[in-house]
């Protein structure tokens, strides 16, 4: 019997899966907003970065460097602000997911399915890749195009490997977060804040070594910390596979531990919810 | 002198209505400090030698970081107010099934917007008060004494983005569904004025759309007057572009809004969505 549950999770999980696709193809118009912001937020931050060094003096790029571990001040920048679009897209699409549910009303009815209560949850997560990998895409020839950055084939293809192991930790950090609904329902301001607080945690736009050493610490339990600094490794300071296995090691850590507590949390809220008759409200 | 009393209730509304979502106005002093402010100071200090930035005087003529990314701050509040709280809440109005009963009232179209200006223009001063003074306290803000002579151009500033925000409000009422077009268009035109680094960084097709923006020499008067910062042009110079673009800006801005209502009304398209 349960391995027929099991079967027909897996089969909504795919269907929940294809749904979310299919609404992706349905709103052709937001893939403007993946050209114009991959491109145009990275390379304001690189102008900024320009202002700030003095168009590239060395002494300042030599500090830059000292915290950093790079002076390549570009791709530092660019590789910051995927994992910035990265959550934008993860908070704003799954993170919201079981919100956009309450407001179109059919979270009940949802609810309501035999399936596990799982499924609505990381369903909608799944084609949250596509969105990753047309920004490295975009980014990766913005970065070429505007600053001539060329990226390093091996660079690419680790950092690219380094995002597929984060995946999982990134998605059930997402799901976490959007485990929320089911207690606070209007989740829009905690998408800002957690969208922000993560920026100035995991090293997006500066190096963490600027961060107090309290907010050090903290940056260690994130899955962004890692894959950032993963993927910064593996383009700018040209890292071997074996160099990335401690980040790909605390990811699947963090994976395992994100997503048991999203679990546990989601199962708690949910029956706090169903007490409440909160999933009608909203 | 009617029109001006309903553009002060239209202020007293708004104003009214921020103030009963206490998140929301929390939010208006915070979001800028962690999603702007904070970021670009650690940025920034990330490239100090021995404490100073020394990259940045080699740019603009001063080490002042915290002064230098504060006052852009001020200059990226006073476009996001025209873009979000004057434009966009035209559109706000459409969504709530507001905008036609608004329309039937015989209040001007004009005092609408600038009654939108007014509301959004305190809440801009409430919040550029709080983080100025969060920057005293924690992050070394200070300015020289003669910010205060910048006065006259953060005033002409306002000015002309009641013009633009005209302009954008014209936009609105013909495209209706603008999130995507305001939210573009704040980010490029708050990056042409100079707030987020000086434009004479901007790649070279860029940089004459920036000096056809009035707050563009008003930022550089600003931190020129406040941080001692060297001049994009003569002071003086500058002030009578200022004067010149925000003597265009504002009738264009007005001409556009009328021309869009009289579109509208005729159209029939004033209760579409």
């Amino acid at each position: 019997v349960n391995a027929t549950y099991l079967a027909g999770d897996l089969r909504a999980l795919r269907a929940a899966g294809l749904m979310s696709l299919r609404q992706i193809r349905r709103y052709p118009t937001n893939l403007l907003g993946t050209i114009f912001w991959p491109v145009l937020l990275p390379a304001a931050w690189v102008l900024m970065g320009q202002a700030y060094s003095g168009g590239g003096d060395p002494a300042a790029l030599n500090a830059f460097a000292s915290r950093s571990g790079t002076t390549g001040v570009t791709l530092f920048v660019f590789v910051g602000f995927l994992m910035y679009m990265w959550l934008s897209a993860l908070l704003w699409g799954p993170g919201t997911a079981l919100r956009q549910e309450q407001i179109r009303g059919s979270l009940e009815a949802v609810f309501l399915t035999p399936v596990s209560r799982l499924v609505p949850l990381f369903g909608p997560t799944l084609t949250n890749i596509v969105w990753i990998v047309l920004d490295l895409v975009v980014m990766g020839i913005a970065a070429w195009l505007l600053f001539g950055v060329v990226l390093p084939l091996q660079g690419v293809l680790l950092a690219f490997a380094i995002t597929l192991v984060g995946v999982p930790a990134m998605y059930a950090m997402g799901a976490l977060f959007g485990s929320g609904v089911l207690r606070f329902g209007e989740i829009g301001p905690a998408v800002q804040f957690t969208r922000g607080g993560l920026s100035m945690l995991c090293g997006i736009t500066f190096p963490i070594a600027m961060l107090p050493n309290w907010a050090q610490a903290t940056s260690l339990a994130m899955p962004p910390t890692y894959i950032v600094d993963g993927m910064r490794n593996a383009l700018l300071r040209s890292a071997s596979p074996a160099d990335l296995v401690p980040a790909a090691a605390s990811l699947i850590g963090l994976a395992i531990a994100f997503t048991v507590l999203a679990v546990v949390v989601f199962r708690w809220l949910e029956a706090s919810a169903r007490r409440s008759g909160m999933l009608g409200r909203y | 002198m009617d029109d001006f009393r309903a553009a002060l209730a239209i202020a007293r509304k708004d104003i009214r209505n921020v103030s009963r979502y206490r998140f929301v106005v929390a939010s208006q002093i915070f979001t800028p400090l962690y999603q702007g402010v904070l970021p670009a100071l650690l940025f920034g200090a990330s490239f100090a030698v021995a404490g100073h930035v020394v990259g940045l005087e080699k740019t603009i003529g001063t080490t002042d970081l915290a002064g230098f990314i504060f006052l852009g701050g001020v200059m990226s509040g006073l476009v996001a107010t025209a873009f979000w709280s004057m434009a966009m809440s035209i559109r706000n109005e459409m969504e709530a099934g507001t905008l036609e009963p608004t329309w039937l009232t015989p209040t001007s179209r004009e005092a609408i917007v600038l009654g939108r200006a007014l509301g959004g223009l305190f809440w801009f001063g409430f919040s550029q008060v709080a983080i100025f003074a969060i920057g005293i306290a924690f992050f070394g803000l200070r300015f020289r004494p003669e910010i205060v002579f910048a006065l006259p151009a953060l005033a002409l500033a306002v000015v002309a983005m009641i013009g633009i925000a005209y302009l954008l409000a014209a936009v609105v009422l013909l495209i209706k569904e603008a999130n995507f077009f305001i939210d573009c268009t704040n980010f490029l035109f708050g990056i042409a004025t100079g707030a987020a680094f000086p434009v004479v960084l901007l790649p070279g097709l860029l940089q004459p759309f920036a000096f056809i923006l009035p707050p563009t020499y008003a930022m550089d008067l600003i931190r020129q007057a406040g941080l001692g910062t060297r001049p994009l042009f003569d002071p003086a110079l500058e002030y009578v572009a200022l004067v010149v673009t925000t003597a265009i800006a504002y009738p264009v801005g007005l001409w556009a809004y009328r021309r869009a209502d009289r579109r509208i009304r005729r159209l029939g398209t004033i209760n579409q969505y």
